[in-house]
């Protein structure tokens, strides 16, 4: 007995530490470590379990926790005792001095921990590829021969078939076809989000042809508002906002360019395959696709998709700011093109479908190495025009320098004191580490002010200008390499035009210090006329990732920068200036022909066209990233190559090693063999036709989401998309001239009682229009539409209810008139009305949008004001052109409704009209009054705003 | 909704504003009440939030060793602030004393509040995640440091469902500051919009597009005869839709809510006695004082989640005093302090408060070091942003009365003792309204969501 306590005993009496353990060490563990840090964790904190000794002495995430024997060394000690910023334990509160002495102790004795066992085997789970690519949504799309049915008579399409297939089978029969007049609005409406005109309306239902449907759909896929309406689908996708949010809410000054690209593309039918390719890697295609007056590049404008999200105006942490950007971005590509939700593997395996955290920081290599620049998109030939110009500048100013050779210019001298450091003076003769863009600034840095350069003390000193061979109309920016902000003090010597003084972006020449992507600090020329210092304070950028833009955007406005100097001294350095000369070179030139070139320049000045700006994804310091431990990017794993999903690309995916990945990523996700792509974007299509996807979760093919209710249907689609070159136009011709789409919305009794979420489409469901739709309507209807396409967006209409910083001035309560895609998306002031009607904040990608009903709906429409003063107008409309009040009634219901009224709703209108006017009798707009009256009913009726 | 329901609507469409059913159906849009996963303590919350983030060693927790060594450096390592600030130690212009029977310490900032301190729980180790107010206040509200995550008090709503049947669950009253982050501190996010949170603006009119537009009432009765009369026809030609019905008696709602809010701003039948006890007509305190009446007005009639904003005060950028901290400090406390310690008394009198969370604080705290003048923004001495340790208090609803929780280290930069995360604090919150955090979930972008992400505790050791 005593032999044998003393064989189990003996290793735990022998080493003295032991009992120091299990009295001292072992209760603080249990008691405050073991429930975050132990082996039956699937994932324990930082990785470290506590629970047994191999455990305990291997460590975590971020290393062994100690050295035996070595206490001045250990992350332990340093975690028990608070003072490691980034890691303090137990996070519950810092434990007595004298217990953490203890800790000490027992490493100095050599960490004796007598708990046997080996941890257990891991849990880590790893991920199955070959699995995960059994779900359905990763198997290649296989094109399915169309399936037998009875009422063959009823397939008009191909998707006929598929979904005939299925009713028949349930014993169900298809609704019978809507009327002419329900088929028009429905097709209206969801092709380009606005009712018929009358026009509209009387060829249609005039036309008796069996070709009427083909027609109309021709006709509506070919009228510009299809791109409007197509396009807002699309920005609900790329969470498409004109601001950064955040605190002030700044502008994204060319987000609206954006916007009508996208519009343009769904009118032109660019293939969805060159779409793809321009939104990840416009920038980078061989042969650039241009406008169709050939003036742009469209290609390029593609990639400002990326550059939506929130921004942030004062971030503490540059790399994490970073990080944050991207894991918006990944997760917004995965879910806009793939309908994947990759982001969820940014902490960890994604817990669900076959993507390790690996994958994501493959995605995350390429998108670190991206950035974005306001870059002008000026084609080739419109550039070469420009061009054509400067040459002619450049020839009258030589000829004008000629008639009265001025002395040579005796630089001025930049007298640098300790600690000053010199970022760039353009002495080196390029714009060496700087991207130029645009006409204004190339070729390079000018050693010679234009005669016309207001520059009155200019001495020779080479400068960025954007005054280029002579003239204010240029435009143009320059943009430095990322640097860590050194100093506290930036001071530039600059020259130029007169700004505004908004300390804004909106500002038209400017220095901009950009930090972590925020236009944070602007340096702007006082219009004084020379070289002066404008000097600003780098108090919140300092140690930040920064660059300088130099923007000219001014069609009668320059820039000229001489010097940027880093400093301690909130005084910019001395320098010898010459005395004052005259305000420019030629006001000292008095010679016959001058006033006659000065004339030749003017006209030439005044031909140079405007060149255009645009949110351009470029190419930085290409990268591959480490895996972010638990998504924290200050516990950093292994580097990881860039490339594409393994689940897609094969278990070893070949590295992108040229430029940050962009294109070939591109080229990955528009490949015809992808599983999702295609899949994804008819889905897309079709839930927007049908209400619903034949996927519900549009967003989410994954093992979260609902699986199809129709594959064979949705394959089909995918397959004759891809065989019919990716032509968005052809597919709604497809869905649209089927005999399910031309279906009217009266459910069957049994498929009501066997179908209720119509997952078979015996009928076509009732659906409610966007706010935006709403907003259109009331426009169209009442008169005040205004149908321009494209340009900058209309200032949003900012009520007494809104509130905060960066509120903009509002703009006007009808937008206008102009469609409601124009209304600028401020990501801090969204129009109520929109936001009411489910408008999806612009955060990630939406492919479904809700469709609530909540009170401030019915609010907005009985009492908002704009709603009120349409209805006015449409009454002053119709009083002015319908003489009789009947048939004003009968004109207000075919407008709204698409349909005359019943008798009984005529007579009811009429005797509102009646009560209304001898209500008001006493007013002199009693007429209008009562009139209004009637057409807000109208706006307020379920008819209106919902569609069948 | 059951079809014969639907089919006697569709007969019955008809009448505004005398149809049992149509009221149901509105309810039924207006998510209405549902059960808890367990018995609650708490009804309703009410949020007072100190926009700008107050200082926790100038209000509740007092730090004697800032004035000992102030001007000197901090002997610790210190984070990144957002205007790099300096690391000189700024000791408290105020002074403190200890309160009640519980003896907490309360600076001279809160005279009125401190007679309160025994029915309160303060939390001196709360710690958050963000340093910007922007991100901050996401964070606070939120639980996500990024724009479009449902505000808590849409989550409440969408737990247990509104209790007024003709007010939104959650409404936000203000007077003249919107937090940084704007109204997506209040947003619905992925959740319905039903259980957004509505902006009361100070002043007669307090909700965007509630006023009718006729001022003879009688107008607009009429232009809602037609509208229901034309809807049976609607009805009829569409069939049953739910999603018409629906909006059909959404209106019934809307009519209601024009007369509930001006019903809810008419101090009538309040004594003057109450009146002045709010501080409504004092110089410093009416805005805040009418809110906080507003608050317990709301309370009684079921209101979930009450937000209440810090007025504007010229020249002062809410409780962010980057400089002059001991004025900018001492203004907005005299605008708030004695409302609120009203508006506990008011709730306590009334039997209130025991069914009432109350929580104060801002989204972060402030340094111990000074943000001294720099020549420009800041002209006297404040201190910059800390979210690594601040006080916020909590009273009522099931909190313990009396407790001081939690400490920060001796310069009050860190908490070091029983730390209280945002997602904890969250967590305990939905916990006294009788919900599991962990359960409380809504599946969007392929998981089920949560206030508390994958986070939080309840904070056991301050539940009564």
């Amino acid at each position: 007995m005593l032999s044998i306590l003393l064989t189990f005993a003996a290793p735990l009496l022998a080493a003295p530490g032991d009992d120091f353990f299990e009295t001292r060490i072992r209760p603080v563990l249990a008691e405050k470590c073991y429930s975050c840090h132990n082996a039956k964790l699937k994932s324990p904190f930082g990785g470290l379990t506590l629970d047994t000794a191999p455990a305990f002495l291997k460590g975590g995430d971020s290393g062994p926790a100690f050295r035996p024997g070595d206490p001045a060394s250990s992350l332990l000690l340093e975690a028990l005792r608070y003072t490691n910023l980034r890691l303090k334990m137990p996070p519950t509160g810092k434990l007595p001095d004298s217990v953490i002495a203890d800790f000490e102790t027992w490493i100095r004795m050599g960490a004796p921990d007598p708990r046997s066992a080996a941890p257990p085997a891991s849990p880590k789970p790893s991920i199955d590829l070959a699995q995960g690519r059994r779900w359905w949504a990763f198997q290649p799309v296989r094109k399915p021969v169309l399936p037998n049915v009875r009422q063959r008579h009823w397939v008009r399409s191909p998707i006929d078939a598929f979904l005939l297939a299925r009713l028949e089978a349930q014993q169900l029969t298809p609704a019978k076809p809507a009327s002419k007049r329900d088929f028009l609005r429905r097709v209206t409406f969801d092709l380009t989000g606005l009712p018929p005109t009358p026009q509209d309306t009387s060829a249609y239902l005039n036309d008796n042809t069996p070709q009427a449907d083909e027609r109309l759909i021709d006709r509506l896929l070919a009228s510009p508002h299809y791109g409007e309406r197509w396009a807002r689908h699309w920005l609900d996708l790329v969470r498409f906002a004109e601001t950064n949010g955040h605190e002030f809410d700044n502008d994204k000054l060319d987000a609206w360019r954006y916007r009508d690209y996208v519009i343009r593309a769904f009118n032109e039918d660019v293939p969805y395959r060159q779409f793809i390719l321009e939104h990840l890697a416009g920038d980078l295609l061989p042969r650039p696709r241009l406008s169709r007056d050939g003036a742009l590049l469209e290609s390029p404008l593609g990639g400002g998709y990326l550059w939506f999200g929130e921004v942030l105006n004062s971030a503490t942490d540059s790399v994490k700011t970073r990080a944050d950007t991207v894991d918006n971005q990944i997760d917004v590509t995965a879910k806009a093109f793939l309908g994947l939700t990759v982001s969820c593997a940014r902490c960890h395996d994604h817990k669900f479908d076959p993507i390790p955290s690996s994958d994501y920081y493959a995605l995350a290599g390429i998108l670190h190495s991206s950035y974005v620049r306001e870059d002008v998109v000026d084609s080739p030939s419109h550039s070469g025009i420009i061009q054509a110009h400067l040459l002619k500048l450049d020839d009258i100013n030589n000829t004008i320098r000629s008639l009265r050779p001025l002395p040579a210019p005796r630089p001025s001298a930049l007298r640098l004191r300790p600690g000053d450091v010199l970022f760039e003076d353009f002495e080196r003769g390029a714009f060496t580490g700087w991207y130029a863009s645009g006409a204004a600034f190339a070729p390079g840095p000018r050693r010679q002010a234009a005669p016309n350069q207001p520059i009155h003390n200019y001495a020779g000193e080479a400068m960025a200008s954007s005054f280029g061979p002579g003239s204010d109309r240029l435009t143009g920016a320059l943009t430095s390499k990322k640097f860590n902000m050194p100093k506290l003090w930036v001071h530039v010597r600059m020259a130029g035009s007169k700004g505004l003084k908004s300390g804004k972006e909106r500002e038209p020449v400017r220095l901009t210090v950009v930090a972590d992507d925020h236009k944070s600090e602007h340096f702007v020329p006082t219009g004084k006329g020379g070289w002066e210092w404008v000097t600003v304070r780098m108090t919140k950028e300092i140690n930040r990732s920064c660059y300088f833009e130099i923007v000219d955007r001014s069609q009668n406005g320059h820039i000229a920068v001489d010097a940027i100097v880093f400093s301690d001294l909130k005084d910019p350095p001395p320098t010898d200036e010459p005395p004052p000369g005259p305000a420019t070179l030629e006001a000292a030139i008095a010679h016959p022909q001058l006033a006659s070139l000065q004339a030749q320049r003017a006209a030439v000045e005044a031909a140079i066209p405007e060149s255009a700006f645009g949110m351009i994804s470029m190419d930085e310091n290409p990268r591959n990233v480490r895996i972010h431990l638990r998504g924290s990017h200050r516990n950093l794993g292994q580097e990881v190559p860039r490339h594409f999903l393994k689940v897609i690309a094969g278990d070893t995916p070949t590295p992108y090693t040229a430029g940050s990945g962009r294109l070939a990523l591109a080229e990955a996700i528009a490949d015809p063999s992808n599983p999702l792509t295609a899949r994804v974007f008819v889905n897309r299509v079709w839930k927007h036709h049908f209400g619903q996807g034949i996927v519900r979760t549009t967003d989410n093919f994954g093992k979260t989401g609902e699986p199809p209710t129709h594959p064979e249907l949705l394959d089909y689609l995918a397959a004759a998309f891809v065989e019919n070159r990716w032509s968005v136009k052809q597919l709604h011709r497809m869905l649209l001239l089927s005999s399910a789409y031309r279906m009217s919305s009266e459910a069957s009794e049994a498929a009501a009682r066997t179908d209720p979420r119509n997952d078979l489409l015996q009928h076509m469901p009732v659906r409610r229009l966007e706010g935006e739709a709403i907003r259109d309507a009331i426009l169209a209807v009442s008169g005040k539409l205004d149908r321009t396409l494209f340009g900058p967006g209309i200032a949003p209409h900012i009520s007494r209810y809104q509130d905060g910083r960066g509120k903009p001035k509002s703009g006007p309560l009808d937008g206008a008139g102009r469609r409601s895609i124009y209304i600028q998306v401020r990501r801090n002031f969204l129009t109520p009305m929109f936001l009411a009607f489910d408008y999806p904040l612009p955060v990630s990608t939406i492919g479904t949008r809700g469709s609530s009903t909540v009170p401030s709906q019915a609010l907005l429409m009985l009492n908002n004001e704009f709603i009120a003063e349409s209805a006015r107008a449409w009454a002053r409309h119709l009083l002015a052109s319908q003489p009789e009040a009947a048939r004003r009634v009968d004109t207000l219901f075919e407008t709204a409704f698409l349909r005359p009224p019943e008798d009984w709703e005529r007579e009811e209108s009429l005797a509102f009209i009646a009560r209304r006017q001898s209500a008001l009798a006493a007013r002199p707009d009693a007429a209008e009054n009562a009139w209004a009256g009637l057409c807000h009913v109208i706006f307020n009726s379920p008819e209106f705003i919902y569609v069948r | 909704m059951s079809v014969s329901r639907r089919q006697m609507l569709a007969t019955a469409a008809n009448g505004f504003g005398g149809l049992a059913l149509l009221h149901m159906l509105a309810r039924e849009s207006q998510a209405a009440e549902r059960k808890p996963h367990y018995p609650a303590k708490a009804k309703s919350v009410i949020f007072l939030f100190m926009d700008g983030g107050p200082s926790q060693m100038d209000t509740f927790d007092p730090k004697p060793r800032l004035t000992r060594e102030n001007g000197q450096k901090i002997p610790i390592e210190t984070p990144t602030t957002v205007f790099n600030i300096s690391d000189k130690v700024y000791g408290s212009p105020f002074t403190f004393q200890q309160y009640g029977q519980s003896g907490a310490w309360v600076s001279d900032l809160f005279p009125h509040t401190a007679q309160c301190v025994d029915d309160m729980t303060i939390i001196r180790s709360m710690v958050a995640d963000h340093s910007e107010h922007t991100a901050a206040n996401y964070f606070m509200h939120s639980g996500s440091g990024f724009q479009g995550r449902p505000s808590m008090g849409a989550w409440v709503n969408y737990g247990l469902g509104s209790a007024s049947e003709n007010l939104p669950g959650f409404i936000v009253l203000e007077s003249g500051l919107i937090p940084p982050g704007g109204m997506d501190c209040f947003g619905s996010g992925f959740l319905p919009a039903t259980y957004q949170g509505t902006l009361f603006r100070k002043g007669d009119h307090p909700v965007a597009d509630l006023r009718p537009l006729e001022s003879d009432p009688t107008l607009q009765r009429d232009k809602l005869a037609l509208l229901s009369k034309l809807n049976k026809g609607v009805v009829r030609r569409f069939g049953q839709v739910s999603e018409i019905e629906a909006t059909i008696a959404n209106y019934e709602m809307a009519f209601r809510m024009q007369s509930a809010v001006p019903d809810l701003l008419d101090f009538s039948q309040e004594s003057e006695a109450t009146k002045t006890m709010y501080g409504i007509g004092g110089k410093l305190t009416d805005e805040f004082g009418r809110e906080c009446l507003i608050a317990r007005r709301l309370v009684e009639r079921g209101v979930r989640f009450i937000e209440l904003l810090s007025p504007a005060r010229p020249g002062i950028d809410r409780w962010d005093q980057h400089g002059s901290l001991e004025s900018g400090h001492r203004i907005n406390a005299q605008s708030t302090d004695q409302p609120i310690a009203a508006l506990l008394k008011d709730l306590k009198a009334r039997g209130l408060l025991d069914s009432t969370l109350v929580v104060w604080g801002g989204e972060f705290g402030r340094t111990p070091c000074a943000q001294f003048p720099d020549g420009g923004y800041v002209t006297r001495i404040g201190r910059d942003h800390n979210p690594f340790g601040f006080t916020m208090w909590l009273a009522g609803g099931g909190v313990k009365k009396g407790l001081v929780y939690g400490a920060t280290d001796e310069y009050g930069y860190f908490a070091v003792e029983n730390k209280v995360h945002v997602h904890d604090l969250h967590a305990t919150m939905l916990h006294l309204l009788g919900m599991d955090h962990t359960k409380l979930t809504y599946y969007y972008g392929g998981r089920n969501m949560r206030l508390t992400d994958v986070h939080g505790n309840v904070i056991k050791d301050i539940l009564a």
